[in-house]
């Protein structure tokens, strides 16, 4: 049977392609199908990867390095330098000075001595691209930090030390970067280890996006294989009367398939490159703007440029497409063999097109999927739950509005109505691929727009609460902290127009939970935190420590929190002592709700307070437990302490004087949380439109899918609406059914795609996020966006009526195959 | 039928009817200068080869193209060539096929997704109709137990059956068919084409036939051989 000789093949593929020959339009719109699918995917694909990198790259370069101080507080000079290295330890001097100019930063490092930050530290500024994007490189050790000295921010340290000397010394800043040594006792007793880092850590939230960005990635691959396999069937169906034909004169369906095959693969060959091209094309376009904010940012070229490779999308798509035309075959084989087992079956159902031969399937798939994505503890499980509440919608959704309509249809007096809605069936199911591929990407574009604005609103307010203080200052190590907490309440500007409180944190032990008394009053029916039933028994509890924050005095800078669940008023139970309160994370973990009572262990004290409230928290996975500073022990040992503070009308250089005189160092670290927030805000807001952008585009493509097949679809019933005018209606009337019959099959896709993008929202925040990161997202909805969909919706229906419309003009066209000569092309 | 026009005056008239395509660089003259006259009831076999230009004068009949020279006149409205593309024309003409003129073509004359009886009652809705006898007219025409069916899941000489129905059931004033019995075999023409002729006459309507076949030409009161005319 797969013996044919090459001249039989190439016969049988000219028959078969002169099909194309007489209708060029048609293959024009396969190729165009095959060709915007591609770009979809490709230039998806290719942000999605950007995006990562860029990310990965700012992450990098604002990562927490450690550093070095003086125990008594100095500043650190040349000969410290010299010190540590004699001491065998991998350090190098950072020197960042205000470019001259232009502003922003530059660094001078030495390259000699980041030699030595080989794979433990993390490179910063690395200018290559490739190493962060591919995933096999960077399971690699890190190469040596060999930062390029191009003043991209780095220059050599020479330069910088001469820059710095015309530069004001508030300017100028010299640190020591360490590679923490193993063990720590190696450190010499006069240094301490501290934290080092350009800006804030974006933490688990940005691991969360990107998390959700591959979802997306997914999700549009599913949809580009729904437009192929469209594509590909419509082929097909407008090709059957010439493979009847073939089969009539002894021609082997399987001959055909393989010629078939072949044909297909030629013409997406041919079509995959240009849209790979134009889907990178695209891609660089939408990304210009990201790159430039992040290097404005950094002041560095960080954003990762084009690397990925162009054979890996070429192959990626030429594969999509040969799993799209196998799956023909598959089907076809499963329906053969359905048929040899029961001679019941009908015949539609074998040659069932368009019309998928299982639509009761969708509904034993839909109950699944909702109960296990309600129910499912493991990530792999919910996308599994995922992806059966899609195919069930996909299932259903043409044929429910087929159903609708027959419905319409029997219930209507009126007969052109009455036709209206059959029509509409038949629409409904023979275009059911690009409509299910447009349902998709409408859902799509509804959950992560929604999403991508709770993203927003979450990381705005939790950096406003985080960066809620104008300035944030360490205590150097030995300095008292409640001798400048005092000093502070002395000063009566502060006092009147400022805001600040003490922190202090360290760690708190927290005992197992078997025959726990800390639970005696376990409020677990709060329905706010019904997610933590299910984060497990009361008895996994283990013995833990936790990260434990004092703060103290409560001031507006703490009270304008935004809490997730609380008793009544918290921050005075708080104040007075009467309460803790604690981070979702530990709420969920531990697990603790609203009124639990918690019981600490402080440096030997035990401590036992009802939990207050609980506050989220994105930027750290650990859990935390925040109680009153008057609260702490005086033998607790803090791990760190600092002073959150809003000058009002007083100046903070005052203030940084009187510490330091309080104190008498040299100098004290201050930390600027409003250029930090314009830092961190402009990095979101740029990945934020990006993936805005990406939804965008794909929302478009699946229209312009659903465009072509409308039209060519469109084209194969134009005699009917001819007819309708030879029934004597005039252009004007039979152009406004087919634009009823547009408009209501694109609104009513639009509708159905609702409570799917709905739902798809409720599963990412409240079920993937809170499993891959314990921690949960408000669920947010907006309406507004729905109206804009529906806008949206209306103008692909009109835009499919214009181009109908000049099919409609001129001389009468026939029928185009000899099925609708027949007239069974219902 | 014929409301509005008294016996005497023809039904349709055309007069010094031309007209061409340009095709390629060249322009074919189809038809010119062609003369027509019918009166209600009456019938008229149109002949002449393949490509003579029957369907072009049909469809000229009946408003669907536009001749380039002549007028036309039919049931008490005219219209002459240099007006008939503007847009009141085309209103006349819409209204015209929707209720006077019935047309039959050789194929493809039944809406796919409706059943028989539906087809049958839509148009005779278009035409304003009462659609109460429409079940009478495929029985009359000897369909009468394939109503629900749909026009996939009935035979060529059926759907042309059916289309015969859907033209008697708008009661027209007259029926325009090009090649009606065109793709149907010897014996199933003949009974399609008895059916036509039988309804036609018990409905008093005018009928104009194109057609190559001679036998059916002849059982039309007058014939207009387009080849002949053409050459
Ligand atoms: N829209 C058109 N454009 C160009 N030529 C046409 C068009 N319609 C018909 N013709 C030509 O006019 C002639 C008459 O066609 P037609 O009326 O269909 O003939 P018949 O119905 O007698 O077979 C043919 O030569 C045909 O090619
Ligand atoms: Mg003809």
């Amino acid at each position: 049977m797969f013996l044919f000789s090459a001249s039989q093949f190439s016969n049988l593929f000219s028959v078969l392609f002169s099909h194309y020959r007489r209708h060029p339009l048609q293959l024009l719109a396969l190729a165009l199908m095959i060709m915007l699918a591609t770009m979809l995917w490709t230039g998806v694909n290719h942000l999605t990867t950007q995006a990562r990198a860029s990310l990965g790259q700012s992450e990098q370069a604002a990562a927490a390095r450690s550093q070095l101080e003086r125990v008594d507080g100095q500043a650190l000079t040349v000969a410290d330098f010299v010190t540590l290295r004699r001491a065998g330890l991998c350090v190098t001097p950072w020197l960042e000075v205000e470019r001259p100019g232009q502003g922003g930063r530059l660094v001078g490092v030495d390259p000699l001595a980041a030699g030595c930050f080989a794979q433990t530290a993390p490179a910063a500024g690395n200018n290559s691209p490739e190493r962060i994007d591919s995933p096999e490189s960077s399971k690699k050790p890190e190469p040596a930090w060999t930062p390029v000295l191009n003043g991209d921010p780095f220059i050599d340290i020479s330069e910088a030390a001469e820059l710095a000397q015309n530069v004001a010394p508030s300017n100028v800043s010299l640190s020591l970067l360490i590679v923490p040594p193993e063990p720590a006792s190696a450190l010499p007793a006069d240094y301490r280890m501290t934290g080092f880092s350009l800006g804030p850590d974006t933490g688990e939230l940005g691991d969360s996006f990107l998390l959700n960005l591959d979802a997306l990635g997914f999700l549009v691959l599913l949809i580009t294989a729904l437009l192929l396999r469209s594509v590909y069937q419509l082929g097909m169906a407008q090709r059957r009367d010439s493979f009847a034909l073939l089969q009539r004169f002894g021609v082997m369906p399987s001959a055909i398939n393989r010629v078939l095959l072949v044909e297909i693969l030629l013409l997406a060959l041919l079509s995959v490159v240009p849209g790979v091209w134009l889907g990178r094309l695209l891609a660089g376009t939408v990304s210009g703007g990201f790159g430039q904010a992040l290097d404005s940012l950094f002041d560095t070229p960080l954003y990762a440029g084009q690397s990925e490779n162009w054979l890996t999308s070429i192959a990626t798509m030429m594969a999509i497409v040969l799993v799209v035309c196998l799956a023909q075959n598959v089907q076809a084989l499963l329906l053969r063999t359905a048929a040899v087992l029961s001679f019941a079956l009908p015949a539609k159902l074998l040659t069932g097109f368009g019309v998928r031969p299982w639509p009761w399937l969708a509904l034993p798939l839909a109950a699944i999927g909702l109960a296990v994505a309600l129910l499912a503890q493991s990530l792999p499980l919910v996308f599994f739950a995922v992806a059966l509440v899609f195919a069930a919608t996909g299932i259903a959704a043409p044929f429910a509005i087929a159903a609708l309509s027959a419905t319409l249809a029997r219930k209507t007096r009126e007969p052109l109505a009455c036709w209206r809605h059959t029509e509409l069936g038949v629409m409904a199911r023979r275009l059911a691929l690009p409509l299910v591929a447009l349902q998709f990407a409408l859902a799509m574009v509804l959950a992560v727009q929604a999403l991508v604005t709770v993203f927003e609103v979450t990381f705005d307010e939790w950096l406003g609460q985080r960066l809620a203080a104008d300035y944030f200052i360490e205590v150097p190590a030995g300095a008292s902290a409640n001798a400048a907490a005092q000093w502070l309440a002395a000063q009566p500007e502060l006092a009147q127009s400022g805001d600040w409180h003490q922190v202090v944190r360290g760690v708190a032990q927290l005992p197992a939970a078997a025959n726990d008394p800390a639970m005696a009053d376990p409020k677990m029916d709060n329905p706010k935190m019904a997610d933590s039933k299910m984060a497990g028994s009361k008895t996994d509890r283990k013995a833990q420590s936790v990260d434990l924050f004092a703060l103290g005095p409560v001031s507006p800078l703490l009270t304008m929190w935004s809490l997730q669940a609380a008793g009544d008023q918290p921050w005075q139970g708080f104040a007075a002592g009467e309460g803790v309160m604690v981070n979702e994370q530990l709420a969920r973990r531990y697990p603790l709700a609203v009124g639990d009572t918690l019981v600490l262990t402080l440096a030997n004290t035990r401590l036992e307070r009802p939990v207050l409230a609980i506050y989220a928290d994105y930027g750290r996975p650990a859990g935390e437990v925040l109680i009153n500073l008057e609260l702490l022990p005086d033998e607790f040992v803090p791990v760190f302490e600092s002073f959150s503070i809003s000058p009002g009308a007083s100046d903070i250089t005052m203030i940084t004087d009187g510490l330091q005189r309080l104190w008498q160092v040299e100098s004290v670290r201050v930390r600027d949380n409003k250029r930090i927030r314009e830092l961190a805000d402009a990095v979101f807001d740029q990945t934020f439109l990006l993936t805005r952008a990406m939804t965008f585009v794909t929302l478009v493509l699946a229209a312009v899918a659903l465009l072509i097949m409308g039209w060519v679809f469109f084209s194969t019933r134009a005699w009917y609406f001819r007819l309708l005018q030879v029934w004597g209606l005039t252009k004007r009337q039979v152009l406004a059914q087919l634009g009823w019959l547009a408009l209501t099959l694109t609104l009513s896709i639009t509708l159905l795609a609702l409570p799917l993008g709905v739902w798809l929202t409720w599963v990412l925040v409240h079920r993937i996020n809170p499993l891959a990161f314990g921690w949960s997202l408000p669920m947010a909805i907006y309406p507004g966006f729905w109206l804009q969909l529906g806008v949206v919706s209306v103008l692909i229906g009109l835009s499919i009526t214009l181009l109908m419309r000049s099919q409609l003009g001129g001389s009468s066209p026939k029928p185009v195959s000899a099925a609708s000569l027949r007239g069974d092309e219902r | 039928m014929g409301q509005g026009t008294s016996v005497t005056e023809p039904l349709l008239k055309v007069r010094g009817l031309g007209k061409h395509f340009a095709s390629a660089g060249q322009t074919v003259n189809v038809l010119s200068g062609l003369e027509l006259t019918l009166a209600p009831g009456e019938s008229l076999a149109l002949m002449g080869r393949s490509g003579s230009g029957k369907s072009t004068l049909l469809n000229i009949l009946c408003g669907l193209e536009q001749p380039d020279a002549g007028f036309v006149s039919i049931a008490g409205e005219h219209f002459a060539a240099d007006s008939s593309a503007s847009g009141p024309n085309q209103q006349r003409w819409a209204m015209l096929r929707r209720q006077r003129i019935g047309v039959v073509f050789q194929e493809a004359n039944l809406m796919p997704a409706l059943s028989l009886l539906d087809n049958v009652r839509l148009r005779a809705r278009l035409a304003g109709q009462s659609d109460q006898h429409c079940g009478d007219w495929l029985k009359r025409l000897g369909i009468g137990e394939l109503t629900q069916r749909y026009p996939d899941q009935v035979s060529g000489g059926q759907r042309q059956r059916a289309a015969l129905a859907m033209v008697f059931a708008m009661r027209p004033s007259l029926i325009l068919a090009d090649e009606p019995t065109g793709s149907l075999d010897v014996r199933t023409a003949l009974e399609v084409a008895d059916e036509l002729f039988h309804q036609q006459a018990a409905s008093g309507c005018a009928l104009i036939l194109a057609t190559h076949d001679s036998a059916l030409a002849a059982r039309c009161g007058q014939r207009l051989d387009l080849a002949q005319m053409g050459a």
